[in-house]
């Protein structure tokens, strides 16, 4: 018996040790980068690497305050992710109800017309995007990247939003009815109180994509649309070696995320496998 | 069924009025876009040579069948999609599995993976390609060069940048099929494991005879939604290498931006594009009919 205990820990440790080693991979590239970012250009060229080193805020305050400031691309990025987000949450939710709970002629086709959309490569909508925008004179503007950012945004969340629809009991809409509700109220009173969390997931995913969005906004965007996606992909271009510089821009664009990442981390993981969980999902 | 409200004559009515603005807003921003780039996909459209404008036919479609380029991107996008995907799936199996079995700290699991996963590509893309992989300083050359290894230019030479952005992509979304697998695995029924187990079930039995077919809908939701994904991979490949070196890790996402954006060829990359178009839709459709033929 004893000899099977010290297998059997033996075998959790191996199980232990593996596992780990693949949670330091992941975790390795940000951690590198935050040490990076608080060195010199001079002491980031030192070989072998140090760990041990001066630490200096110097490449933070150059990101946000210096001559290639990301600021303004935050600000960018901050409007065009919140009102890509707004309009999308706005369209989505009656359509999602509609898709989820109304009788609704050829529903099957639009559903599956709703789905497909979301399947378009970037690409095939990007140059088609150039050519218009170019005629409608829409590049580099808000309204140009908001409507594009739309195109992924909309079809992900209807499809998103609809799962969670489908969850709640009919009773509690009949209940409505009897109560002589018409079908807006229902919708109001009933359903979207008991959708609040699938609605939050919708908002967290929605802002996440357009946040970190990369090839619209370089292709559609310029100098007065400049998200900072782009923002720190011209900051390596330029700047070939400056590494140290691009750490601390590029951990400044991505905290947010992270943040919303690590505090909704529950909410994320449910959104992921909302389909995939409940046995299939949509039909 | 029911009374209806004053407000909205009829069910269907009141469908209607909810869904029209989400299915107009679609048809605008995508629909209208895709047919545009279909009409395009038959023209000339140069920006560098405007005077050449003008219908085509099918010419974009017939250069695409002798265009060798095409062809190299048509087989790296078949290889990169595969292969990423497959990693993806084993690897998140592989360290699903792993964690079930760790009794305390999977949430630690949980918010590691999810790291990866809000990162933008293109930041992942310039994290790997300047802080990892450059040759000299970046932190993969180094432990190579410590353990006694030559040191690779991963980004500058033609196998390792494919080998390279394939595995960037297996870095940034394996967390994805890692937590989806998890929740499946956590929301299995555990007394048919100990009916297995009292069966005298062995291990890798009780995981080809139980586990695998009840995790199976997991397994092909992440397929699906991960070969999308790895189809139309632009911004960390495009941070990373720019699809090179010369056209090495130039799948044809890449190919036809560059076509459309670097050559100012817009008639041939829509072309490019719409043939990247049908074969994703074709990839989808097969994807999604063998989620339904195998579900008995």
């Amino acid at each position: 018996m004893k000899n099977r205990d010290s297998t059997k820990y033996l075998r959790n440790a191996t199980l232990f040790a593996l596992a780990s080693i693949l949670l330091f991979i992941w975790v390795f590239p940000l951690v590198w980068a935050v040490v990076v970012s608080l060195k010199s250009e001079a002491e980031v060229l030192a070989y072998p690497p140090r760990i041990i080193f001066e630490a200096t805020a110097q490449n933070f305050k150059d990101a946000l305050f210096g001559g290639v400031s990301i600021l303004p691309s935050l600000i960018t990025s901050l409007i065009v992710s919140t009102a890509t987000t707004i309009l999308t949450i706005l369209i989505a939710v009656p359509a999602a109800y509609a898709f989820a709970r109304l009788e609704l002629r050829g529903k099957k086709w639009l559903g599956f017309y709703t789905l497909a959309t979301q399947m378009v490569p970037p690409v095939g909508l990007v140059i088609p995007y150039f050519l218009i925008l170019n005629k409608v004179g829409w590049l580099d503007s808000y309204q140009g990247m908001i409507t594009v950012y739309l195109t992924f945004s909309l079809p992900f969340a209807i499809w998103l939003l609809v799962s969670y629809m489908e969850d709640i009991p009919r009773e509690m809409e009949e209940a409505a009815f009897l109560d002589k509700a018409n079908r807006f109220q229902a919708l109001w009173h009933v359903i979207l109180p008991q959708v609040r969390g699938g609605i939050a997931v919708t908002i967290i995913f929605v802002f996440l994509n357009a946040w970190n969005e990369f090839l619209f906004a370089v292709q559609l965007g310029g100098n007065t649309v400049r998200p900072v996606t782009v923002a720190m992909y011209n900051f390596v271009s330029v700047e070939q070696t400056l590494w140290a510089k691009l750490s601390a821009a590029a951990l400044i664009a991505m905290v947010p995320m992270i943040i919303i990442g690590i505090t909704a981390q529950k909410q994320i993981v449910k959104g992921l496998t909302v389909g995939a969980v409940k046995g299939g999902g949509r039909q | 069924m029911h009374r209806q409200g004053g407000l909205f004559a009829g069910e269907r009515g009141f469908a209607l009025l909810m869904v029209s603005p989400g299915l107009l807003v679609l048809a605008l921003t995508t629909t209208f876009p895709l047919a545009y780039l279909i009409w395009s996909s038959f023209q000339n459209i140069n920006l560098a040579m405007p005077f050449l404008d003008g219908f085509a036919g099918l010419d974009n479609y017939r250069d695409m069948l002798s265009d060798g380029r095409f062809w190299h991107a048509l087989q790296l996008t078949g290889i990169y999609t595969v292969s990423s995907v497959f990693l993806q799936l084993v690897i998140g199996l592989g360290l699903a599995l792993l964690v079930m079995q760790i009794p305390t700290g999977q949430w630690l699991f949980r918010i590691v993976a999810i790291l990866p996963i809000v990162l933008a590509p293109v930041v992942v893309g310039l994290f790997w390609r300047t802080l990892m992989l450059a040759p000299e300083f970046g932190i993969v050359d180094f432990i190579i060069r410590t353990l006694g290894f030559e040191s690779v230019n991963w980004l500058g030479s033609p196998t390792p940048a494919l080998v390279s952005v394939i595995l960037i992509h297996t870095w940034q979304w394996t967390p994805f099929a890692f937590l989806v697998l998890l929740a499946s695995l956590a929301s299995l029924p555990l007394d048919v494991f100990e009916a297995a187990r009292i069966d005298k079930a062995n291990a890798f039995q009780r995981f080809i005879h139980i586990t695998l077919p009840l995790i199976r809908p997991a397994i092909i939701i992440v397929v699906i939604m991960r070969s999308m994904i790895a189809l139309s991979a632009f911004a960390a490949i495009f941070a990373a290498t720019g699809g090179g070196p010369g056209t090495a890790s130039e799948i044809l996402n890449l190919y036809a931006y560059k076509t459309s954006f670097v050559e100012l060829n817009f008639g041939y990359g829509s072309a490019l594009a719409v043939s990247l178009l049908i074969i994703t839709l074709g990839v989808s459709g097969i994807l999604f009919h063998l989620r339904t033929a195998r579900r008995s």
